[in-house]
């Protein structure tokens, strides 16, 4: 899930793990609908697990990793206390936290940005869940620890079958771990289906726009022009018809009303009159 | 001609009573009119390498070496002189996160008018402030507004334009665009890709290989406080020597599934307990025997890198 601050991004990830509560609509979780019942929350905030932005802020410098692993658990009293020491230790090696044994007795402060990253994920894959929604998990990186957050985030994914809801500013990280993308303006979903089509071919003028500004390590980048197709208008927030509407250099008169997702080929949709090719 | 020449810099920072050695020893030149990128992760020294050329640092820094701008040896000027005659007006600075530092219960327009105060301004007042707001791309109207009333991008301008105001030769612009989002970041590289074409010189510290490509015609890559390799940008992306700049270049994934893109072991050494000898030894996928001893310094085509791989 990919747009700018603002956008609604972890909104979304509050409200799937009712942190929040919805004004309307639903959340469904292996088919059953989300409540506010008590087993309903168990449900899914033990199926659904999180890892947050910032690893200096998320785990208690308090506990030693062994029981800030175990905490999730403790809290679904899962296994007995053999059971879940060794539940530890598997999720330390799964994440690659080398030795175990030594790592479990440490605090976070011995341990590096990277490192703390990888024991918020160790707690978030510890109780077997089936989605784990990462907010921004490689941001606070260092530029190359990151890269290795990311592959271990994808073998995760692909070994132990978890599903990521990634949630990024960056299309160029999304795009290494992700199968599909939904990217979001102003609380909107403007665009969504597979990653590889809606990169390589944006319909929305939004997307196009968050494309163009990715800039490579390139030599020839300093004898480029860089060109990026938006509007620069004083008052860039609009709540009626299209959001996007100020900024896009496409927009025509029937963008003041609102856009509605429409399917445009398989698995892919796009709000947007226009739809640029 | 050479313009700005650093020679064997080198800051340490007394802190709690340990040392930390923020520059060691580093030197580059950089001719008229060039841009140059500073490259390297969080602690790495590349904001202390800005701030020690502003003459800017904080009291428990003790620096040594020589840094020449065009021709004249900073370190050696006197404080007030150097006050009155370069900062800003030869050389001047955009701040990390400058863009917070606005104060809030003054317009824009009075907190230009505070810089050409300290740096005893005597001319027309609203022309330059004019200029200057016009050359980032701002209408005149947000002078006259407070820093609330203005988005993370125009605040960013704004700093940006305060840096310009009394024309210097360079500026040095410190992480300019983080924490920006993404299309307004594109907007304020393509602003400083504009200054850059009207002849201003970018010193761009990032830890973003990609802008620094937007901007610089040479670039050195820090690693722990010593930069490790310089030289033309065009070289160094091409032909990386350093095993860390290759590796930084490599762990960039890309929109094209084309490039293998390969992660790095470990983190960077704490400053305050530095190795001996190469300070990417323990990260280093090609590191030998003799990478215990300090490494050499080898002269590339272009600039230089730091690695007994070359020796």
């Amino acid at each position: 899930m990919a747009g700018e601050s603002g956008s609604g991004k972890t909104t979304i990830a509050r409200m799937i793990l009712r942190a929040i509560e919805p004004d309307s609509g639903t959340v469904n979780f292996e088919g059953q609908e989300i409540t506010n019942q008590q087993d309903h929350l168990r449900k899914i905030r033990l199926g659904c697990q999180m890892v947050h932005q910032d690893p200096y802020a998320s785990i208690n410098p308090r506990m030693t990793v062994l029981d800030i692993v175990k905490e999730p658990l403790d809290i679904h009293s899962i296994g007995n206390k053999k059971e879940r020491n060794k539940l530890v230790l598997q999720a330390l090696s799964q994440v690659n936290l080398e030795p175990v044994e030594e790592i479990t007795a440490k605090y976070p402060h011995m341990l590096s940005g990277g490192q703390r990253q990888r024991v918020a994920l160790a707690r978030a894959i510890v109780t077997k869940p089936k989605v784990v929604i990462a907010d921004e998990p490689v941001s606070m990186l260092d530029v190359s620890v990151r890269i290795g957050v990311l592959e271990l985030m994808k073998n995760l994914q692909e070994k132990l079958k978890i599903s990521f809801l990634y949630i990024t500013h960056d299309l160029a990280t999304a795009n290494y771990i992700g199968n599909r993308i939904a990217i979001l303006y102003l609380g909107k979903i403007v665009e969504i289906g597979p990653i590889n089509e809606i990169l390589s071919s944006p319909r929305h003028p939004y997307t196009q726009a968050l494309i163009d500004s990715i800039s490579y390590p390139d030599p020839e980048n300093l004898k480029r022009d860089k060109k990026i197709h938006i509007n620069d208008p004083i008052d860039v927030d609009v709540y009626q018809g299209c959001r996007f509407r100020a900024r896009c250099p496409y927009a025509i008169e029937k963008c003041k009303q609102e856009p509605l997702l429409e399917e445009i080929s398989e698995g892919r949709q796009v709000a947007c009159f226009v739809k640029i090719n | 001609m050479v313009f700005l020449s650093v020679n064997d810099l080198d800051v340490q920072y007394q802190s709690q009573g340990k040392k930390v050695h923020a520059i060691d020893h580093i030197s580059f030149s950089l001719q008229e009119k060039e841009s140059i990128g500073i490259a390297g992760e969080s602690g790495c020294g590349k904001s202390t390498l800005g701030l020690a050329i502003m003459k800017t640092l904080q009291e428990n820094a003790s620096v040594s070496g020589e840094i020449l701008f065009d021709g004249k040896s900073i370190l050696a000027i006197p404080d007030p002189e150097f006050t009155k005659n370069i900062r800003w007006k030869q050389i001047s600075m955009v701040f990390q996160g400058a863009m917070n530092s606005l104060d809030p219960v003054f317009t824009i327009k009075k907190q230009f008018e505070e810089i050409l105060k300290k740096h005893d301004f005597h001319e027309d007042y609203k022309q330059v402030i004019e200029s200057a707001i016009s050359s980032v791309g701002l209408p005149r109207s947000v002078l006259d507004k407070y820093p609330h009333e203005i988005s993370g991008g125009m605040k960013q301008r704004v700093v940006i334009a305060m840096a310009l105001i009394l024309k210097p030769k360079m500026v040095i612009a410190d992480e300019p665009t983080t924490a920006l989002d993404v299309l307004v970041q594109a907007q304020i590289m393509t602003l400083l890709k504009n200054l850059k074409k009207s002849g201003l010189g970018i010193m761009l510290i990032s830890h973003d290989l990609g802008i620094i490509s937007e901007i610089a015609e040479k670039i050195g890559i820090m690693y722990a406080g010593q930069i490790v390799e310089f030289g033309l940008l065009s070289d160094i992306y091409k032909n990386p020597k350093h095993p860390y700049t290759f590796a930084l270049l490599n762990s960039i994934p890309s929109l094209n599934n084309t490039t293998k893109i390969t992660s790095l072991k470990g983190s960077p050494p704490s400053m305050t307990n530095l190795p001996s000898g190469c300070r990417f030894y323990d990260r280093c996928p090609q590191a030998m025997e003799k990478c215990k001893k300090e490494p050499p310094k080898v002269m590339t085509s272009s600039g230089f890198v730091m690695c007994w791989l070359y020796e």
